[in-house]
């Protein structure tokens, strides 16, 4: 009944390998392919050589540049808003209500992003928070279908998913090490800065990662409450694949992105790999 | 510190308010209320659309959570005694399989299965005996599940590996001094430690496959999942049954929330 | 090509597996030429359970039928009466453009059964083989002769019917005159652009998709709506470039943002500004005195479609004149079949809205099938949206 481990092993490996190939491996190599093609005569591929469609990207300059600035600027600003909840939770909150209140950041999760997407929609239009403002003497603002916006939608979608990690670091955190501090009187920003900061950045790291990634495939918060204004690259594939049909080109700036993705994480990774002390499961869980 | 945290959660839930009190719409549009009625739960919970894309999301959420736990626990098993090229290998294939966006998965996906596809069903229509219509490979729940289930192994290795790696080991060398054959030590020492992440990793896949829209929307064929019906509901012209839909998923899972929270602290209290 | 060989090359066969994909050899001739004929048999002989069973529900039509349509097009009344009648239910989804849908069809497995497509894309779906013939015979219904050639036409191509014309409609704009201010009423595409970049900054909408954007933009210079010449669609992107800063969004569904008051003018088409105006007086329809375009949709069965049977009742019984009559009342398109007309009311038949003024409908073109697949439009329209 033993098999022999080496054989085992294989066995066991084989489908995830398979997996691997046959969805990730495979439908990247035909992205890589299509994208030195040309479009078909109705849209869609043609087979070709060329390097046109990479001497084009440049065309889709503002979608990169886009995703480029709004990723970081919607991942620090989920960062600044979950830190002090996440802080709230670990450290304040009353014991008996924590799980409840832990549970309560991730329920609206379980709404879909759509219908989500599509309050805000109400909440930012004119008949929501301008026409408030406005009753206010506060001016009338235009805030649907601008940056502001889809910045809202980021950090109402992607909230949840960097309070979890922070609270995670901080929940472990040895409170022991706070009170020794306060006792040898530190003051408590100090305390912060030299002591639960460092220690609670696995968790940072780890949020920040997370949010990004997702982040910079983003298509559908760009394109519910930035009205086709607010273009990243996301929206840019799916109007090349779905609407002008050019498939050669859109293979190129999915590739494009993939790259620039590999560049900016790895890049990262190295960089919060050295900042929080050499743990390499950080960066990813 | 509370009053921020107040703020936060109003932030989190005004447009879930706003979600609920249209719901209760009687007109036909989701953003001017017309008056109050209750008739939008009923027509969802009778249409019979959305109950079919409830139960599509359902079977292919189960499936892909299932599959990738199952593949994803075996390979994680098995890197640990591996190593060399192939161990490289897989680690830049997971590595690239969660780091790639969904939106790349999703198109690379479509059109290298529909380029698979345009060349393989005449093959198979060929091929077939007596001349009666052969099946044809399309998109639906198969490259759903094979999809979604991709980013979902790839997240159950990265965890049950995890796991692993925290597993202290002299139990299984005890374990194995003792005479336990090797399914054995598997079964009684190492699936209990690896057990939580193994549940971590099915929960997670689970709720990534039930919630996913991008990848969906370019692989699902002729499939409607819940948020791709959800989706063309609200290019439709939304109405306030999908409302309706989004408040009564919130409302029976805030029910059992505050329920078993209500069970644990009185539990706690007789303790 | 009837030399028989006992091999085949690799390359031969994929030449061959080519051609019989296209369709321009017979099955029988593939599998005699690669020589796979001789295992199909024997394999099918020898495992039984491959033969295929096939289960036919004879009689019914099913409990679904899938449309693809348009927004706000569709009275869901009719629906429900569809449903009561013959037990099956429409899921339909909504599009913005013809190319999405084509987008959609050429990636396949969309599960339509029927949908929705502008005359000048007709053709290029039969080219492209992706669309069946119409089997007149299962739509008792429809009527050709009461229909205005003008109108049905574009659905036959080489005298075989593939389309069956659903309504008609031009391409103007809505604008809200409540906030024209001291403007007055605009009468032209000039004015709809000008106003745009000055007076209703960040107040406009157009349509995602490229026919009407880039063609109304065209007619700012006075080109044809159709123009697919390389300086001619030059000109109308440096317009469509200063513009984009200044829209509200691009969008072809402009029904929600008009009637919150967010967007103040918009590309529209006449039911819509119909729709709109019943509900809002102050909302107006422009058709820009330049021309722009007159369109007829039509009804078409996508090769493949699960749901055949249910695709020609949902046809026949949204073509019969008393559902058709309900379905103009409610999106507010004018048809062209002279039994619904009959049978409308008169304020609908002397509608500005739905039937503007000789002299507004005369400079109106259709779109021409080459806009559809011309690649410069269509980088242009990317390339604006993605600006």
């Amino acid at each position: 009944m033993t098999m022999r481990p080496r054989y085992r092993t294989a066995l066991f490996l084989a489908p995830a390998g398979a997996w691997f190939l046959a969805m990730l491996v495979l439908p990247l190599l035909v992205v890589i392919v299509y994208s030195f093609g040309e479009r078909g005569p109705a849209g869609g591929y043609a087979p070709a050589f060329t390097l046109d469609n990479y001497l084009n990207l440049g065309s889709r300059w503002t979608a990169f540049r886009n995703t480029l600035t709004m990723a970081p600027l919607g991942t620090l600003a989920c960062l600044v808003i979950a830190y002090p909840l996440a802080w709230f939770l670990a450290m304040r909150a009353d014991a008996r209500w924590r799980t409840l209140l832990l549970v309560l950041v991730i329920v609206p999760f379980w709404t879909s992003i759509l219908i989500r997407s599509y309050a805000w929609i109400f909440l930012l239009g004119g008949q929501g928070i301008p026409s408030l403002l406005n009753a206010l003497g506060l001016g009338n603002p235009r805030l649907i279908n601008t940056p502001f916006a889809v910045l809202v939608g980021i950090v109402y979608g992607y909230l949840p998913l960097m309070v979890f990690p922070i609270y995670v670091s901080l929940e472990r955190l040895d409170k022991r090490l706070l009170e020794a501090a306060d006792d040898l009187g530190s003051p408590p920003m100090r305390r912060f800065l030299q002591i639960a900061l460092p220690l609670s950045m696995p968790g940072v790291a780890t949020g920040c990662m997370l949010v990004f990634i997702l982040l910079m495939g983003e298509f559908l918060i760009p394109a519910m409450l930035g009205g086709g204004k607010v273009f990243f690259v996301g929206n840019a594939l799916v109007d090349l694949f779905l609407q002008s049909r050019n498939w050669a080109f859109g293979s190129a700036v999915a590739a494009a992105l993939v790259l620039v993705m590999l560049i900016t994480v790895t890049a990262y990774m190295r960089f919060t790999r050295r900042w929080a002390g050499g743990r390499d499961d950080v960066a990813l869980m | 510190m509370r009053l921020y945290a107040l703020a936060v959660y109003l932030f989190l839930y005004i447009p879930i308010a706003v979600i609920a009190l249209f719901a209760f719409n009687a007109g036909r549009h989701a953003s001017q209320f017309e008056g109050f009625s209750t008739q939008w739960f009923g027509k969802a919970l009778s249409n019979p659309f959305v109950m079919e894309a409830f139960r599509t999301s359902l079977t292919v959420a189960l499936a892909s959570a299932v599959l990738a736990t199952l593949c994803g626990t075996m390979a994680a098993l098995a890197l640990q005694s591996v190593g060399g090229r192939l161990r490289a290998a897989f680690d830049a294939l997971i590595y690239v399989a969660v780091m790639v966006p969904g939106i790349v998965i999703g198109i690379a996906t479509l059109i290298a299965l529909v380029t698979v596809f345009n060349w393989l069903n005449p093959v198979l229509a060929a091929l077939w005996p007596l001349g009666a219509a052969a099946p044809q490979f399309s998109l639906g729940y198969g490259s759903l599940i094979l999809a979604h289930g991709l980013f979902s192994m790839a997240l159950v290795i990265i965890i049950v590996r995890a796991r692993i790696a925290g597993m202290d080991r002299s139990l299984i060398e005890a374990s194995a001094d003792l005479g336990a054959t090797p399914w054995g030590t598997f079964r009684q020492v190492t699936l209990p430690q690896i057990f939580p992440g193994i549940l971590a990793g099915f929960l997670l896949s689970f709720t990534f496959s039930f919630d996913d829209f991008i990848i969906a929307f370019f692989v699902a064929g002729s499939k409607t999942t819940l948020p791709i019906y959800v989706f063309s509901s609200i290019r439709r012209g939304v109405t306030p049954e999908i409302n309706a839909i989004g408040t009564m998923v919130l409302a029976v899972s805030l029910v059992l929330l505050i329920t078993a929270q209500g069970l644990l602290q009185r539990g706690r209290r007789r303790a | 090509m009837t030399d028989r060989k006992d091999t085949i090359s690799r390359k031969d066969f994929l030449a061959e597996l080519e051609r019989y994909r296209k369709g321009s050899v017979t099955r029988r001739h593939f599998l005699g030429v690669t020589g796979l004929g001789l295992a199909t048999t024997v394999l099918g002989a020898a495992v039984p359970g491959l033969m295929p069973r096939r289960a036919h529900a004879e009689g019914s039509i099913g409990d679904r039928v899938v449309l693809a349509s348009w927004p706000n097009y569709h009275d869901p009344a009719n629906f429900e009466a569809f449903k009561a009648k013959t037990g099956a239910a429409v899921d339909m989804s909504v599009f913005g453009s013809n190319e999405e849908m084509l987008a959609k069809l050429q990636a396949g497995g969309t599960g339509w059964d029927v949908f929705v497509p502008t005359n000048y894309t007709i053709s290029t779906y039969v080219d492209l083989g992706l669309i069946e013939p119409i089997d007149l015979s299962k739509l008792p219904n429809y009527d050709p002769a009461s229909f205005d050639a003008r109108f049905a036409e574009p659905g036959t191509i080489n005298g075989t019917v593939y389309a069956v014309p659903r309504n008609w409609g031009t391409t103007g704009y809505v604008v809200n005159t409540s906030q024209l201010g001291a403007l007055a009423k605009p009468t032209s595409w000039k004015e709809f652009w000008d106003m745009t970049k000055a007076e209703f900054s960040g107040r406009t909408m157009v349509h995602d998709y490229q026919l009407t954007t880039i063609g109304n933009a065209l007619k700012y210079y006075g080109y044809s709506f159709n123009s697919v010449d390389p300086k001619e669609l030059t000109d109308a992107e440096k317009l469509l470039m200063e513009v984009k800063p200044h829209l509200f969004a691009i969008n072809s569904d402009y029904q929600p943002s008009m009637r919150s008051g967010d967007a103040w003018m918009s590309v529209a088409w006449t039911g819509d500004a119909k729709q709109l105006h019943r509900d809002m007086p102050e909302i107006e329809y422009v058709l820009g005195k330049e021309g722009g375009e007159l369109w007829s949709d039509f009804f078409a069965i996508p090769k493949g479609a699960p749901h055949r049977d249910a695709a020609y009742a949902l046809l026949d019984f949204l073509l019969t004149p008393e559902v058709n009559a309900k379905e103009v009342a409610f999106h507010g398109y004018p048809v062209a079949d002279k039994r619904v007309n009959a049978i409308l009311p008169a304020e609908m038949l002397n509608d500005p809205i739905m039937y503007p003024a000789a002299e507004l409908l005369d400079p109106l073109e259709f779109g021409a099938a080459v806009t559809l697949t011309d690649p410069g439009r269509a980088e242009l329209m990317a390339r604006f949206k993605a600006a």
